[in-house]
């Protein structure tokens, strides 16, 4: 044997070891989820230092997330070990892509939650993670302006309609604050909250005489919004800064206001309308795409995200609350308490009227978004007839409903098919 | 009586006219230095002051938000990466850019416009429709995840602007010179090398921190190709849009400061291509 090749042999045994050794002790995370820098952060510090390998934990914005993920099922080969990622973002995938997780034996506490991993198929595809959902908040100085007799914990649309034009007579401008921004989240409020409250639907309702009165409602109480909300997308901020003092959004995107200011801030339930208190879940999902790496490692990570002492870490890192049953301990953070008491308070509330996720709309989820969107802004923004709008959507929303063949989810009843829009 | 009156009116015209131009030269930096300068206050507030209004106007000196940067995980490595792969865009667009512009501003050949265009083409399709393909490519053929597999697309981004900025300096040093030097014992290559290169070297240098911003500014590429090598921006800004403000501020002004230094660093050839003498 020359030199030469000993030295080959030697560098390509150590070229060998290394990337054997790389692709053991990373587990690449890909996330769409705890995405800013803080909860970023705080993935890596608090909840993934416990596990047994090193984690790569890689959050994304939607577009790389998806380009990234389809890549390396289109090559045959990957890096991504776990996927991190909403229901809304598993659902518009195709279900083989992903590894059947029944073997795991870990599941949420919720059989509601576990049908949804299943993706319409029989086996498991996500493995949920952890949940959110959209509550109100309020600076304490609104609470004077409550209408006579109004309990915050059991507000009516009209009531809330009623505080905050209190609030903009006492104040001289408006200051409720809704999501309506690029990134807000302004779709879930109407297909979440609006809807089931006031037509007991999302889609079989959504031109209907109730509906006409919902975006009457609506139309009211954005007379009493900031204008500038159509540039608002995270409401915690214009919670801090005073531009809004009455809010809707996403619990965590709410966090940082009742954590740097707990004095400052109330949470409280989202209101009821005449067919009750609608009220809409966030739900995340692990699961392992079939191309991932390290097989054993990943499925190890998913195993350990849902054990209770790292869903406790998660809901301190990301304001996410755990999908297992958990004990409370006494020194969760502002953030978590007022919220927590919230939606506690919401889906505990008589008239509660949950709704479940859209789901089995695959890759439309963000047509049938766009349907509520647009319904918004031309009804609210530029002062079209509502009926005109309304019907005119309604064609959009049945080709999508028809298209993916989609049946009903609750609160609509449910369907034989395709989900009519009646 | 009418001359007095003509030459007060243009004393009067020209003092206008040095108003306006001030005013102008003035205005125009406000317009660059003053976001940078809320910037800078805000990366040195506490969180508190950030959501407050009015702003202060001078800085309070609270470190917090940028510790905070300190101590992220991969910040370092993500900024040399930044680096390496700007470094890398910049070589590899001037090496190819130019010579390409230097046959379409001397030579004649069939499809010369068809070609210009073809360039201009490379900036037709958006990245994320282009991303998804050249990641499957990128993974079968080993460059995903590399320094190099990015720079080769960055170049790409660049390469219509190198090519166009070096064309049309190659099209201001007229043939004649060239000329000369061939009478006087020149080829073609020594030509190039001692008559139009030192001519040149201003605009290439241009040429080349237009690839480095192009390079510096990419996200989409950057967060579909690399995993492990990430770039700074890759790396933070996809995660800064939905971060609290105070480090949103912090994040933006540590996005801005090295491309900041390094176009101050390099400025005057970016006056010299504008024309300006070097001063």
């Amino acid at each position: 044997m020359t030199l030469h090749s000993k030295l080959f042999g030697a560098a390509s045994g150590l070229v060998v070891a290394c990337t054997a050794f790389a692709a053991q002790a990373d587990v690449l995370f890909w996330s769409t989820q705890a995405k800013p820098v803080e909860e970023a952060q705080a993935m890596r510090d608090q909840v993934l230092a416990g596990f047994a390998d090193v984690v790569d934990y890689q959050p994304n914005d939607g577009g790389p997330w998806i380009t990234r993920l389809e890549a390396e099922l289109q090559a045959g080969e990957g890096s991504i070990g776990v996927l991190g990622a909403l229901h809304g973002d598993f659902s518009a995938m195709n279900p083989d892509d992903l590894m059947d997780l029944d073997e795991l034996g870990v599941s949420a506490a919720s059989d509601t939650f576990n049908s949804l991993g299943m993706l319409g198929t029989d086996s498991v595809q996500y493995v949920p993670w952890m949940q959110a959902s959209y509550i109100m908040a309020a600076n304490v100085e609104a609470l004077p302006y409550l209408p006579e007799g109004a309990d915050i914990n059991a507000l009516s649309y009209d009531e809330l309609i009623a505080w905050t034009a209190n609030v903009h007579e006492a104040q001289g401008r408006p200051l409720f604050g809704f999501p309506a921004g690029p990134n807000g989240l302004a779709h879930r409020f109407f297909q979440g909250y609006l809807y089931p409250s006031y037509t007991d639907g999302v889609v079989r309702t959504f031109a209907s005489d109730e509906a006409v009165g919902a975006w009457e409602a609506f139309r009211e109480l954005w007379s009493h919004t900031n204008p500038a909300s159509t540039n608002f997308n995270i409401l915690q901020e214009q919670l801090l800064s005073g531009d809004a003092w009455i809010v809707f959004d996403h619990t965590s995107r709410l966090a940082q206001a009742f954590n740097d200011r707990p004095e400052d801030f109330v949470a409280f339930p989202a209101p009821a309308g005449p067919t009750g208190r609608g009220f809409m879940p966030v739900l995340a999902g692990v699961a392992i795409p079939r191309t991932a790496p390290d097989m054993e490692a990943a499925q190890a990570l998913i195993a350990y995200m849902l054990e209770p002492e790292t869903q406790l870490a998660t809901l301190r890192a990301t304001n996410f609350f755990p999908v297992v049953d958990v004990e409370f301990p006494d020194d969760l953070p502002p953030s978590v308490r007022a919220a927590g008491a919230a939606v506690a308070t919401m889906s505990a509330s008589p008239d509660a009227n949950p709704g479940l996720l859209p789901a089995g709309l695959g890759a439309r989820g963000g047509d049938f978004n766009r349907v509520f969107v647009d319904a918004f802004h031309r009804i609210v923004l530029a002062n079209q007839d509502i009926r005109t709008v309304l019907d005119d959507q309604a064609e959009t929303l049945a080709a999508i409903m028809e298209d993916t063949g989609a049946p009903c989810w609750a609160p609509d009843a449910p369907s034989e098919g395709a989900c009519p829009v009646e | 009586m009418t001359d007095t009156v003509a030459i007060d009116a243009s004393a009067d015209t020209r003092k206008w006219g040095k108003v306006l131009y001030v005013s102008t030269v003035v205005f125009l930096c406000a317009w660059v230095l003053v976001p940078i300068y809320f910037l800078l206050i805000n990366t040195l507030s506490s969180p508190e002051t950030v959501t407050s209004f009015p702003k202060p106007f001078w800085p309070e000196f609270d470190l917090a938000s940028l510790t905070f940067f300190a101590g992220f995980d991969g910040m370092l490595s993500a900024l040399k990466n930044s680096i390496i792969v700007a470094a890398m865009t910049m070589v590899m667009s001037i090496v190819i850019g130019a010579p390409a512009g230097y046959a379409l501003s001397r030579f004649e050949f069939r499809g010369k416009g068809t070609f210009r265009l073809l360039i201009l083409l490379t900036r037709a399709f958006p990245l994320p429709l282009l991303a998804l393909p050249l990641a499957v490519l990128f993974i079968r053929t080993g460059l995903d995840d590399t320094a190099f597999g990015l720079a080769l697309v960055h170049t790409t981004l660049a390469i219509p602007f190198s090519v166009l900025i070096t064309f049309s300096l190659f099209s201001g040093i007229p043939i004649e010179l060239e000329e000369a030097a061939w009478t006087l014992g020149c080829n073609r290559l020594t030509a190039f090398q001692k008559v139009v290169l030192p001519l040149i070297l201003p605009g290439i240098t241009a040429s080349a921190i237009f690839a480095f911003v192009i390079s510096w500014n990419e996200v989409f590429a950057a967060a579909v190709l690399t995993i492990e090598n990430r770039t700074l921006t890759a790396f933070l800004l996809q995660n800064l849009n939905t971060s609290p403000l105070h480090l949103k501020f912090a994040g933006g002004f540590i996005l801005v400061v090295p491309a900041l230094i390094f176009i101050f660093a390099v400025r005057k050839y970016l006056f010299a291509m504008w024309g300006i003498a070097n001063r």
